[in-house]
This record gives C-alpha cells, structure tokens and sequence, in this order.
C-alpha cells in the first residue's frame, strides 16, 4: 500500500552484525502515528535501541521539523526522550526513510550514511576524537546540503549526560542519548534526500498550511520570539524560575548579571533564524569573537550558565554555552553538576575554573571522572547529597519549588524530565501574565484554580494531563510543541488530514497520547521502579512543597491516566488501549 | 512588467518558500524541486529565484529557442526543449532547474501572476513589484550577489 505522509520504511541498523533491514511504518503508524509513539513502541521490544524517529507531519506543515530521539537513559535506566527540529528531520524522510533504529555495538568507530535510499557503514576512526563543529566541518565540507546528526567527545567518552547534535544547534539534549550513541561507537549520521515527501491532497494542505502559519503568527508565541533573546534573561527572574548555584534562593548579583546578559545579547545578536519550514524564529545567530553562532534561550542554555554557575560576566556566559554545544553536552545537567561541584568545593562558580572543570567532565581527568557519572553517582561517591529527578536525572534547569505541577510531573514522568511534558504550561507564566494564565486554566479544565503555581487542586492535575498529552501529541506528529500549543488541534488534525489521506478526530489524538503515555509507564514498570515516583529531596523539605497533598495529588494522576494507586496501569486500561498484545 | 525581489534582511532561512513552491507546483515538498532556493551566504540566508532578466542569458542561449516572453513571464516550450540544460549554466543566479524525477526544465513562472511565495513566506521578504521599481531592486541584486547586504 502506498502511504501518504510516511515515506513507509523504517531503517534498521544493526552495528554489531553490520547488517541493514527495513520494517514498514505502516505496522505501527495507526496506533502510535510516529515520533515519540513510533519511537517508544520500538523501544519497548528492543530496550538496546538507539531510535530516530519523525511523524507523519514532519516536513510537511508550518514548525513540522521535529524527530523524536529515544532510548534507554544511561542515567536512569529508564526512558530517556527527546526531541530535535533543525534540517535534518525533514532531510531524513526526504532521503526516503520515517525513522532509523540502531541496535548493536560496533567495535570500531563508524558512522552511517544514507543517501537517498542507500545506506552505508563507514569507518569513523578520523572523526573519533573531533568535537561536534570539526565533525560537522569534516562531513560536510563544501556540500551544504548534507545534514548530520553527531556526537562529540562527551559522547565519545561516556559522560552520562551527552546529547545528540544536530547541526551547530539542535540537540536532543536529555538523558543521555549521545552517550548511548557513543557506546554503540557510531560517530555520526550522515544524510542526504533529495526525493521529497508526497502529500494526499496537496491543494488541501496548502489551504490548511495558510491556516495553521496564520494562527501561529498571530499568536503572542510569534511576537515574543521577535526580541527573545534580548528580553528572555531578565524576564525569567521575573517568571521566578532560575535557582542560583546548587539550588539556593537568591543571588544578590541576578538582576545585574541579567541586565549585563541583556546588553550583551542587544550588541552581539546579528540574525534570527527559524528551523526547517518554522515561521517562529526562536533561534539568535550570535556573533562573538569572529564567530556566528545559533542560540536558542531556553533556561538550560545561557541562561542556566548566569544563573546556575552564577556567571556575571556575559562573555563567560557564552564561552560556557559554546563549550557545551562543542562537546555535545546536555546543558542542563552540566551546570547542575558543576554547581554540585563548587558545593565540594572543587571549582569557584562565576571564574574560568568552571571552563576547565567542563574539560576534566569531558576527559574524564581527576574528579571530573566521577562528575562524569552524573549527579546521582556523584553524590554517592562523595557522599553530599544532592538534588536529582527521577532515576538520578539532574533536574531541569529551573527550580520546581514555587510550582507545584511541575514537582508533580517531575516526580511521575518516565521519559525526561518536565521540559517533555510542560513547557508552555500556564503556572509557569502566571507571575507575569496572570490574566492570561487564568483564562487558559478556565478555557480548558473549567477552574481558574489550575493556573495557580502553588494550587495542588485536583484541576490543576486535569490540567497537567492534558498538557503531557498535547506534548506527546506534538512528538508524535513531528511538530514543534511551541507551535502546536499556538494552535487549535483540529487544525493539526486537519493537518493530518490532507498530509495522510485518513481521518483523525481531536479524541483520538489524545488516545494516542495515552496509549504512549502508558506505554512509557509500562516501560518503566518492566526496567525501573514506580517507588522513584518522587520529587527530589531538597524540593520535598522545602516548607513550600505538601508533601502530603502533593502525594494526594500523584494518587488522582494515576487515577486519571487509568493506573492504580500505585501508579501501575490496571488490566482495563491496557485492554481498553490495545496495549494487552504487548505485556 | 512585475517580479519578484527579496528583502534578503528579513530572512529566517525556514524555507517555507520552498516547500509551497513545490507543493503548488508539483504535489510534493521537495526543496530540491523548488523553483525558488534559499541560499547561505557568509551565515545569513535568503531566497533567489529567476529575475526575468531583460536581455536573458538563458534565452539567448537555447539553440531551440524554446525560451521565451509571454505575458511578461519568462516560460520554457517543452515541446522544443531537448534538455541540453545549457540555459542551467549560463543563468547568473541559477535560476533554471532541471527536474530530474520528471525530466523537464523547471523555472519560477511567477505562479501565473500569483507567487505562492510571497504569499506564504511569513517574513515577507519576498515581494512581486512592477518594473518601476527596476533601479531599487537591481541595487539590491547587487549587493546580495557581493554578499555586501548591510
Ligand atoms: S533564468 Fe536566469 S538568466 Fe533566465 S531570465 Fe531568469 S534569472 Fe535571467
Ligand atoms: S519563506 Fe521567507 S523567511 Fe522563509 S526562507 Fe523563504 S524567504 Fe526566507
């Protein structure tokens, strides 16, 4: 059958047996679309996997350049999830393939490349040892046109929390997926596609295009995202959600350094720019030292560096930002690492030391060794405690403390932390925009209360459902969540619509959201312990956070996604999703 | 006669142009099938499509003389086309394609009067303006070919 959308194949790689395969999407393209529901399924019966997956709109609507990027988290040992927008996604389907799966371990290092339905192992052993930009150079030397997913020596070497680079900017950052990339000793991907992607109804697309770009652009989305770089680091003091160092409260020196931070970025930003077939632009081309740039601001990029590591000086700042992306780090986790360190007295935050104590992370020299475990084994071994998320992930670059749904979802996530599950979630904008936070609250569960940071009610756990469905909605489609959250659903179902030729209803998304979301649980169940169903210990003695309610809280999540009150699916739930094939 | 010229300052590089160039023209997103491309050039981007040239190199080339005005339009007559692609190199920007899924000459027609860039890029950076406006836009020509845009 020929599928509209899909390109129909999904790569499989084996680096062991160095042999190749394909499996045709349409097998699992029903029940779980593509992206994160593809990729989990996937994972679910090869746990040794390695997935790269897109979604049936990736390539082919406004924000539509999303690739879900899932395996399991040498960290937690759960599912470690994320996504990445950029070119190559687009570029993968157009070279013929919806998704790569790579199991196996190579012994020596290789990378893979695949050219318009041809795909070849090649002998990496040049690129071994070249940070993500010198990989990027190396590949792609005088063709611009080839995309490459790689990792750099992060990954090489085993740090726990190494991404995956897509290009000089998008990485799927969390859970250490270029870790896994870098055990299996594959270097790099190397893509090319010229055949295009072909649509059901591409007059009826182009009509539901001009809708979808209309609503993002005029959403409150597009005209933030005109001054965003300059704006994001002052205004997120105000939202309230940087910690300072190792998770203290204040910083006498944060309003300085943002205003410092803001100047900088006003003098040093030369361009915007926008992923693949995306109008919101939320990327700063960055000029600095002869060198342009792509920085997208969220908390655990530059800002994370001035808060975090307490970085008054900008230009510090961003050679900690480019250190990272160079070395294909998760930002996040290493500014909660090296923070942790300066609490054992191994680096003075704010000085150069942070710069050379990245360097020992990355080669593993002395205690960076140990760092290199990540937060969780570090603080076994030095015997500090230490803030972490579920299955010893360093937390989210923002302090959970004054909301009360993210310390929710941080403690019954499976796959990431809470930036899978609730960026855009209106808590986290009240403090500024409280009418605005309140309506949403009111529009979508009925109850202003949701919108409150410190509400534990009953629809604030409604609300944080349904925010996890739309991002595993927006993952699975292969579109950018900031988008999807600008826009109506129907219209991405319409989306889907003209793009695959078959129906989709708005309910019926969401039961894909929830057979994914439970597949994750289920995931967890088989690999990992519903007893990490926590929040951090720091978060939970805090006075601001009930233990007591919140865990009330937890019990009518569980009862909302269909678990029992251990947080364990029940039979008639994965029955009900057609999951019962499965366990 | 109109064209289209590009306020290559405005540009996000998302391609979008691309992608509804393809579409409307062929069915399919294939930025590589686009008649219009987004280039990179010394890190920013902005699209480049056929000028309709007055005195066109393509034109003058064709030993068929399949290329040709029509209605201020620069088209090519497939009939007489032999594929020889010699107009693909003597064009200054690159503004001939070859389509090589369906084996023709490829080159913006404008959309018949109604460029689906223009109307889909969200940046309007692309604008179709009558051949007044020639002295603005041939200046700007030039500094995006020199890479000299300030
Ligand atoms: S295709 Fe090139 S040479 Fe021909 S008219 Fe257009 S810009 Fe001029
Ligand atoms: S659609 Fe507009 S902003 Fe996007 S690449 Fe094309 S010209 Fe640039």
């Amino acid at each position: 059958m020929v599928m509209f959308g899909y390109t129909g194949k999904i790569l499989f790689v084996d680096l062991g047996s160095k042999t190749l395969r394909t499996e045709p999407t349409e097998k699992y393209a029903k029940d779980f679309l593509g992206g994160r529901g593809i990729a989990t399924r996937i994972l679910y019966e090869n746990p040794d996997a390695l997935v790269f997956m897109t979604g049936p709109l990736t390539s082919f609507v406004p924000s539509g350049s999303r690739m879900d990027v899932v395996a399991v988290s040498p960290v937690t040992g759960l599912i470690g999830g994320s996504s990445t927008g950029g070119e190559f996604p687009s570029a993968l389907k157009f070279a013929g393939y919806d998704g790569i799966v790579i199991t196996g371990k190579s012994e020596k290092p290789v990378y893979l490349r695949i050219e318009n339905g041809e795909v070849s192992i090649e002998s990496a052993e040049e690129l071994w040892g070249l940070n993500v930009f010198d990989t990027i150079e190396a590949l792609t030397h005088g063709h611009p046109d080839l995309r490459v997913a790689c990792i750099g020596r992060a990954g090489e070497n085993g740090v726990k929390f190494a991404g995956i680079s897509f290009s000089h900017r998008n990485l799927a950052s969390r859970g250490g997926l270029g870790t896994v990339m870098g055990a299996k000793k594959l270097k790099a991907i190397l893509v090319h596609g010229t055949e295009g992607t072909k649509p059901y109804n591409p007059v009826e697309l182009m009509s539901v295009f001009e809708e979808i770009q209309e609503s993002i652009i005029s959403s409150g989305e597009f005209l933030r995202f005109k001054d965003w770089h300059v704006n994001f680091i002052p205004t997120i003091l105000k939202l309230r959600m940087p910690y300072f160092g190792d998770y203290e409260r204040e910083w006498e020196k944060a309003e300085e350094a943002a205003m410092k931070a803001r100047e900088w970025f006003e003098e040093h930003t030369v361009g915007r720019a926008s992923c693949f077939s995306c109008p919101l632009r939320c990327w700063g081309l960055v000029k600095y030292d002869g060198e342009t740039l792509p920085i997208n601001l969220c908390q655990g990029t530059f800002p994370a560096a001035t808060f975090t590591l307490k970085t008054e000086d900008p230009e510090l700042a961003w050679r900690i930002y480019r250190k990272c992306q160079s070395e294909g780090l998760d930002m996040m986790s290493t500014v909660a690492v090296v923070a942790y360190a300066s609490r054992l007295g191994l680096v003075e935050l704010g000085t150069e030391e942070v710069l050379e104590m990245i360097e020992k992370i990355v080669t593993r020299q002395g205690e960076g060794d140990i760092l290199a475990e990540g937060i969780k084994r570090a603080s076994e071994h030095f015997g500090v405690p230490a803030v972490y998320v579920k299955g010893g992930m360093e937390s989210w670059s923002s302090d959970v403390r004054p909301f009360v749904g993210s310390a929710l979802i941080s403690a019954v996530a499976d796959s990431g932390s809470v930036n899978r599950a609730l960026y855009g979630f209106p808590e986290f904008y009240y403090y500024i925009k409280k009418e605005q936070a309140e309506m949403m609250a009111t529009r979508f569960v009925g109850d202003v209360e949701a919108a409150y940071p410190w509400s534990y009610s009953e629809s604030k756990v409604r609300f944080a459902v349904l925010w996890e469905n739309l991002h595993i909605i927006a993952d699975s489609l292969g579109v950018c969540v900031i988008a999807l959250l600008t826009t109506p659903l129907k219209l991405w179902a319409k989306a889907y619509e003209a793009v695959t030729g078959e129906k989709i209803t708005e309910q019926e998304l969401m039961t894909v959201a929830e057979r994914t979301r439970t597949l994750e649980r289920l995931f967890t169940l088989k690999h990992g312990d519903r007893k990490d169903d926590l929040s951090p210990r720091l978060f939970r003695d805090e006075p601001k956070l009930d233990r007591e309610k919140l865990e009330g809280m937890k019990r009518v999540y569980y009862s909302l996604r269909g678990w029992d009150e251990n947080g364990v699916p029940k039979p008639e739930t994965i029955e009900k999703l057609g999951l019962g094939d499965l366990v | 006669m109109p064209y289209l010229i590009v306020h290559e300052d405005k540009c996000i590089g998302c391609r979008t142009c691309e992608m509804v160039c393809s579409l409307s023209h062929e069915g399919v997103v294939n930025p590589d099938l686009s008649r219009i491309h987004v280039l990179g050039y010394k890190g920013e981007k902005f699209p480049i499509m056929c000028l309709q040239c007055e005195d066109a190199p393509c034109e003058l080339v064709c030993p068929m003389e399949a290329i040709h005005m029509q209605g201020g339009i620069r088209i090519v007559d497939d009939e007489k086309c032999i594929r020889c692609k010699m107009c693909t190199l003597v064009c200054p920007i690159g503004g001939v394609l070859y389509d090589y899924i369906n084996h023709q000459m490829i080159r913006c027609d404008l959309c018949g009067g109604d460029p689906q860039c223009v109307k889909y890029c969200p940046m309007n950076v692309i604008e179709l303006v009558p051949d007044d406006a020639v002295p603005e836009a041939r200046k700007r020509g030039v500094r995006i070919l020199y890479g000299e845009a300030d």
